[in-house]
């Protein structure tokens, strides 16, 4: 075995390291123009959360239309260019890592937005603690994201536990007889969280919690499950998920004859998705989300002026109802700028003060970051599929439509 | 009647798993391949048959011929250009290919369909037999497998095509010198696992949302199932199907949902160990 | 006059420094890409006694991995010292492989293959599942190293280095040894192997108890240095492939291979990453094609004579 070939081994080995020295030393970074700011923003556009990573990345996109139509933002007087780099991240925990250190260091961006889901969110806040660097997280809701109090981390979305309260109150002032509820979760951070909260706020309020289980990630059927629910005669089904997992739990309910007045899907009813995929069976479902385009916000700050002007633009741009994620981060987006232009520069340590200190409105609300740096809670919205529409049951305020049961 | 709804639940779970391991089966048996690309066949025959269904009006029961016919297709020419050339390799070599190519196909799938969940919404409604429910289209994705399994086990017994495929699977060599050219074969048996797996996907695509993020999950099945029913062995796989199925629903009622899928992988593990060729399957593919 | 031997040596001493000397000359971004070279190069060199000394198409690599990442965290979060945590898991993970190879280690090929990547699934949903130990799909915090960015760069490569230097000076060991050359015999004819005195048995146990002991490690280090966890990441088939594929790309049983394919691998990957954005799975889909057909025994065993027959011997020396 030491013949000939290995002297060619030898060859490559040597040829390898010094091509790897080569490419080593030559990324040594380029010097940026001042006045841009810079964004990062690794995002999932392939594997299990490619859905989502699109939709950070095309509303971005519109967002950075609209920025670079208007020249740049006005910061301290001067104008500043706005550059977005994004890289995928594939919905790989151990990439994310990666690519944020890359954008920090490499691409020497002055903030980062944070990717799709909790998760993933934490790994990269764990970076970018470290480079201190801000990092805005738009789609990440459970609190144990935010529960390092790390300094650097802020997050436009408000806290799961808020959404959960204000349904269990809502659905037994109009169901009066409701007793028994059925949970139902994914087990993965939002989805759980969400289950886990339910049923907190469920008991708190009264009622019953008669089924009580999580489902694998990759889980593909659901009957078992369904068939112990119909078992409990539970009058609510909660059920919480990625959009897949709802579609296939709201058809097999329906396979199997359950009847329950109420069903809930966390984020189901929020998604085009959701309803495109159910047809007529999404029809009656109710869900709870953090933003919908029925709300109504006027002389907001930022690239759209009220929540009319960027539903306008994203039914032009993408012929599809915005949802919430598109929201969140193109809010999340706003509320950079408002702090880069308030702290006058993209210094970091500045730019971070500006965010703790944000006090706005944009056109998806109002942003102000708690002690944990969650966006404060406010009243959010519980939707419901009435036909073909998507209706707003709660908050009275901006409500357009009375609760209707499933027969 | 709780027993029986969840027996019912199996066996009609049970048979979509049939339906997703017969052709894995069919190749692992005859090529000694494991077939890395079979989940991501199954989604895209679900994703024609979506497409068909959405722009041209198609019925998925219509489309399922067509569907699997274009996936025959594929998989011909997959065998025929990369496969063939390392057919003979180790199982190292040939599941890495096998990898790498889905992860060409993936790629393409989720770049030019997305990963948007989305299914034919055509619903057929349930049977109510004495209290016990089972969904329509479930029925038709059991028929489905029976039929396939069935029209499988047919022609390897009765077709020429047939019988030259269980001649290579015995010996390549022998069946080459008796003039069966080996590597046509190989194509048109990855053809019709091909072709099987689209015809899965046309029915799913009733059943389930249709979205690349469940290739893996489907893959995985078809693992547990040829592992449990028998390596390489077409009946194997609809008894495989079955019992999992079976298990795993009544492992979701008794231990919970989170459980049940950990027990079909363990008890896939211990098969493995103390019976490799599965419950029904022959002993000598290996 | 230097032998073959030497300029091996002379190359991988020279990969070790280039790799070592990162803090120095580039940013903590090519340092992180120094970090993933000696975490890769430590996996594949353990994939290898198994996959390429012995044969055996084990896709187990990332349920030790995984294994490797909550023991330590967990050890960790309970209060053990780091490197006590990081030991732990090792332990750990290397007394799980032993076990478990007595188990599955009595199948062959395809059944081989096939069991091994049920084991990182049936670890993933136990993990997963088991809720009050791991914190189940949330995930776990793990305590961030101290110090600034550059101090935990540096820090975390060392570390890395070192587990890759390990598991490089057991690949030179085993193969010099008699446990070496049982093992390319149970790789040549397992029956054989056994009938001239082999213990196949205890051989395969160990090699497959070798194949995961350093992903234990670096398992454990990199939840340290990411600081999160989740079963999804911990347990992705997906690094059960992309080893394996590293070692075949530099020449699978080889004792250089690992180290020249997780190398290539790496910058490859890191190439075609940073350029396509939408297309870089199928690219690397395409690599692993490329690889089986062009370069089926690695780069090890290409033929450069052929490669460089026109030019003349100046400059092939030169292209070394």
């Amino acid at each position: 075995m030491f013949g000939k070939p290995r002297k060619s081994a030898v060859l490559t080995a040597a040829a390898i390291a010094l091509a790897s020295a080569a490419t080593l030393s030559a990324a040594s970074a380029p010097a940026w123009a001042q006045d841009v700011l810079r964004i990062g923003a690794p995002l999932a556009l392939t594997g299990g959360l490619a859905d989502e990573g699109k939709k950070q990345e095309s509303v971005w996109q519109l967002w950075l239309d609209k920025i670079n139509a208007a020249g740049g933002i006005k910061v301290g007087g001067k104008t500043m260019k706005v550059e977005i780099i994004k890289y995928d991240y594939q919905t790989d925990g151990k990439r994310a890592g990666q690519l944020a250190e890359k954008l920090i260091t490499d691409d020497k961006v002055d903030v980062l937005m944070a990717p799709f889901g909790s998760g993933h969110t934490k790994i990269i806040a764990a970076v970018t603690e470290r480079y201190q660097v801000p990092l805005l997280a738009c789609v990440a809701s459970s609190e144990s994201v935010y529960d390092q109090s790390f300094k650097y981390l802020f997050g436009t979305l408000a806290p799961n536990s808020g959404m959960t309260d204000a349904m269990a109150a809502l659905y037994k002032q109009k169901l009066p007889t409701l007793k028994k509820i059925a949970i139902y979760g994914r087990d993965d951070v939002f989805p759980k969280s969400m289950a886990t909260s339910m049923a907190t706020s469920a008991k708190a309020a009264g009622i019953e919690v008669a089924y009580n289980e999580l489902y694998a990630v990759g889980t593909m059927d659901h009957s078992a499950a369904i068939s112990a629910i119909k078992a409990a005669g539970a009058d609510w089904i909660y059920m919480t998920g990625y959009t897949q997992d709802l579609i296939l739990g709201r058809k097999q309910l329906n396979d199997l004859g359950v009847k329950a007045p109420i069903i809930t899907m966390v984020t189901g009813p929020a998604y085009k998705e959701f309803t495109d995929g159910l047809g007529d069976l999404a029809d009656g479902v109710t869900s709870s989300t953090w933003w919908h385009h029925a709300t109504a916000y006027t002389g907001a700050a930022g690239v759209w002026p009220s929540t009319e002007a960027f539903y306008k633009d994203f039914t032009t741009a993408f012929k599809s109802d915005p949802d919430y994620v598109h929201a969140s981060c193109a809010a999340a987006a706003d509320v950079l700028v408002n702090a880069v232009q308030k702290a006058g520069s993209t210094d970091k340590a500045k730019v971070r003060d500006a965010l703790e200190a944000t006090d706005m409105l944009t056109f998806y609300g109002p942003i102000k970051f708690g002690p944990n740096h969650m966006n404060l809670g406010r009243d959010m919205p519980i939707i419901q599929v009435q036909g073909k529409d998507i209706k707003v049951l709660y908050p009275a305020s901006i409500a357009n439509a009375e609760m209707k049961l499933i027969k | 009647m709780d027993i029986l709804q969840i027996l019912v639940n199996g066996l009609v779970l049970g048979a979509l798993y049939a339906c997703i391991a017969v052709g894995f089966s069919l190749v692992w048996g005859v090529l000694n391949i494991i077939n890395m690309l079979h989940g991501s066949f199954i989604i895209l025959g679900g994703y024609l048959t979506f497409f068909a269904w959405f722009y041209l009006g198609l019925n998925p029961i219509l489309a399922l011929p067509v569907v699997a016919l274009v996936l025959y297709a594929l998989g011909y020419v997959l065998q025929y250009i990369f496969i063939n050339k390392v057919v003979t390799s180790p199982v190292l070599t040939t599941l890495t290919l096998t990898f790498g190519l889905d992860m060409i196909l993936y790629n393409l799938m989720t770049v030019y369909f997305t990963a948007t969940p989305r299914r034919v919404t055509m619903d057929m409604g349930s049977a109510d037999i004495l209290g016990v429910i089972m969904p329509m289209d479930r029925v038709m994705g059991m028929a489905l497998a029976f039929l396939l399994t069935g029209l499988l086990y047919v022609v390897m017994r009765a077709s020429t095509i047939g019988r030259a495929i269980v001649a290579v699977r015995m010996d390549r060599q022998a069946a080459a010198l008796m003039g069966i050219r080996v590597n046509r074969i190989y194509a048109i048996t990855f053809g019709i696992g091909a072709l099987m797996a689209g015809a899965a996907g046309a029915v799913f695509a009733i059943v389930f949302p249709v979205t690349t993020n469940l290739t893996g999950v489907f893959l995985g099945k078809a693992f547990v199932i040829c592992v449990i029913g028998g390596l390489g062995s077409v009946p194997g796989a609809l008894v495989g199907g079955l019992a999992l199925g079976i298990i795993e629903s009544f492992a979701g009622f008794v231990l919970g949902p989170q459980h049940a899928m950990t027990l079909g992988f363990v008890l896939m593990l211990v098969l493995l160990v103390v019976r490799p060729t599965g419950l029904i399957g022959v002993k000598g593919y290996e | 006059m230097m032998t073959r031997r030497h300029i091996a040596a002379l190359g991988v001493a020279l990969w070790f420094g280039i790799l070592a000397l990162t803090p120095l000359l580039a940013d903590n971004y090519t340092i992180r890409i120094a970090i993933t070279i000696a975490m890769y190069s430590a996996m594949a060199l353990s994939w290898n006694f198994i996959g390429g000394f012995a044969g055996y198409p084990s896709f187990s690599t990332a349920a030790f991995f995984g294994i490797g990442c909550y023991v330590g965290a967990i050890a960790q979060r309970s209060g053990v010292p780091l490197v006590v945590a990081w030991a732990l898991a090792t332990v750990f993970v290397t007394v799980f492989a032993v076990a478990l190879g007595a188990i599955i280690l009595r199948l062959k090929g395809h059944y081989f293959a096939i069991g091994s990547i049920a084991i990182v699934e049936v670890v993933r949903l136990v993990v997963s599942s088991w809720g009050g130990l791991t914190g189940g799909g949330d995930g776990l915090n793990v305590p961030l190293l101290s110090g600034g960015p550059d101090r935990v760069a540096t820090t975390v490569l060392y570390v890395m280095l070192a587990i890759m230097l390990a598991a490089f000076v057991v690949t030179i060991l085993v193969d010099r040894a008699r446990l070496g050359f049982g093992l390319r015999c149970i790789s040549q004819n397992e029956d054989a192997a056994d009938m001239v005195g082999i213990d196949t048995t205890r051989y395969k146990i160990a090699a497959y108890a070798l194949s995961a002991l350093f992903c234990g490690t670096v398992g454990a280090v990199y939840a340290s240095w990411v600081g999160y966890i989740d079963p999804t990441d911990s347990f992705s088939i997906l690094l059960s492939v992309k080893v394996p594929v590293m070692v075949l790309l530099g020449g699978a049983g080889t004792v250089l291979g690992p180290i020249i394919g997780a190398g290539a691998f790496v910058m490859l990957e890191e190439f075609f990453w940073a350029n396509f954005l939408e297309w870089n799975r199928a690219i690397l889909g395409g690599i692993i094609v490329f690889l089986i057909f062009f370069l089926p025994s690695g780069i090890l065993k290409l033929d450069y004579r052929r490669l460089f027959r026109r030019k003349s011997p100046v400059d092939r020396t030169e292209a070394a």
